[in-house]
């Protein structure tokens, strides 16, 4: 506190030192404690009231399941990808999908544009996907152990060097 | 003939590649087989650093191959008939190795006809 106060008295004391005073203090909100989520909603009232505080209308908002991971009153919304939403839609922010207010999703560093299509539905649905690979790959593998004993090469010998000993040619000796 | 086949029908009498033949080498030829000669002596080889998997019954061609290509560089096409040379016998080799693959597969069908005539001559004694 000495300190923060010795700061402001010369800081006061010149007009460069003062702005920079103030800069410092003006930007001291905005800390972790203030994104914060509330506590979970227990009453009526209290729901209502967090369902402004995420510019929600009270019917629409859902908290999250109160099992204690952390995400007390933050609304739970549906998982729809920066991808799936429609692009032609005259969105405030076009980069981000998504107008003025609108709450953000708890997952939205993953399911970003660029990150996870949660909400992707492919035209192969992904557990024949799953299954076509596995059945490849096993198919490659049964492959492997059942020719495993029948490895084929080609039919010579090893190669002869006169170090290993004496050898023949096929020719008959004078 | 039919290696395929022979290594699925007797995998047992099928010629081990990774070992010398078995049987006697001179087994079956009554006037003899005349001996592969190594023309390369060990201090040439050892004075080239040929490698070990190189010092074989051509390593003499592999040799003058050799020495034509560094008298000649960098106009090595010169020492075409050296290396035809070389890999004819390389060639050569490979064709007597296989021959011994065939000889001692043979025996060994040979042995296990033999082992079988003997069974029957035992059994109806």
């Amino acid at each position: 506190m000495a300190l923060l106060r010795s700061l402001v008295r010369k800081g006061l004391s010149s007009s460069t030192g003062k702005n920079i005073t103030f800069q410092a203090l003006r930007s001291a909100g905005g800390w972790n404690k203030d994104f914060a989520p509330g506590p979970f909603p227990k009453t009526e009232e209290e729901r209502r009231a967090a369902a402004k505080r995420y510019n929600m209308h009270p019917d629409e908002y859902q908290p999250y399941p109160d099992e204690s991971y952390g995400m007390g009153d933050y609304p739970k919304l549906p998982d729809i990808s920066g991808e799936s939403k429609d692009p032609y839609y005259n969105w405030d922010f076009p980069e981000h999908k998504r107008n003025f207010g609108d709450p953000i999703h708890a997952h939205a560093d993953a399911i970003g544009e660029d990150r996870w299509n949660i909400s992707a539905k492919p035209k192969i649905p992904y557990k024949t996907q799953i299954l076509v690979s596995i059945g490849f790959i096993g198919s490659l593998i049964g492959i492997y152990f059942l020719t495993y004993d029948f490895t084929y090469y080609q039919p010579v010998m090893p190669k002869q060097l006169p170090a290993n000993g004496v050898h023949y040619t096929f020719e008959p000796a004078e | 003939m039919g290696t395929y086949w022979s290594s699925y029908r007797h995998p047992e009498n099928f010629p081990d590649r990774t070992r010398e033949p078995t049987f006697d080498p001179l087994y079956g030829f009554p006037n003899g087989r005349k001996p592969r000669e190594m023309i390369a002596s060990v201090e040439e080889m050892e004075a080239a650093k040929l490698d070990l998997c190189d010092r074989d019954y051509c390593a003499h061609k592999l040799l003058e191959f050799r020495k034509c290509r560094s008298d000649n560089w960098p106009w090595v096409a010169n020492c075409k008939h050296e290396k035809h040379a070389y890999l004819t016998c390389e060639f050569d080799d490979f064709v007597l190795r296989m021959k011994e693959h065939e000889r001692e597969k043979r025996l060994k069908d040979r042995q296990m006809r033999l082992n079988a005539k003997n069974k029957a001559l035992e059994l109806s004694e």
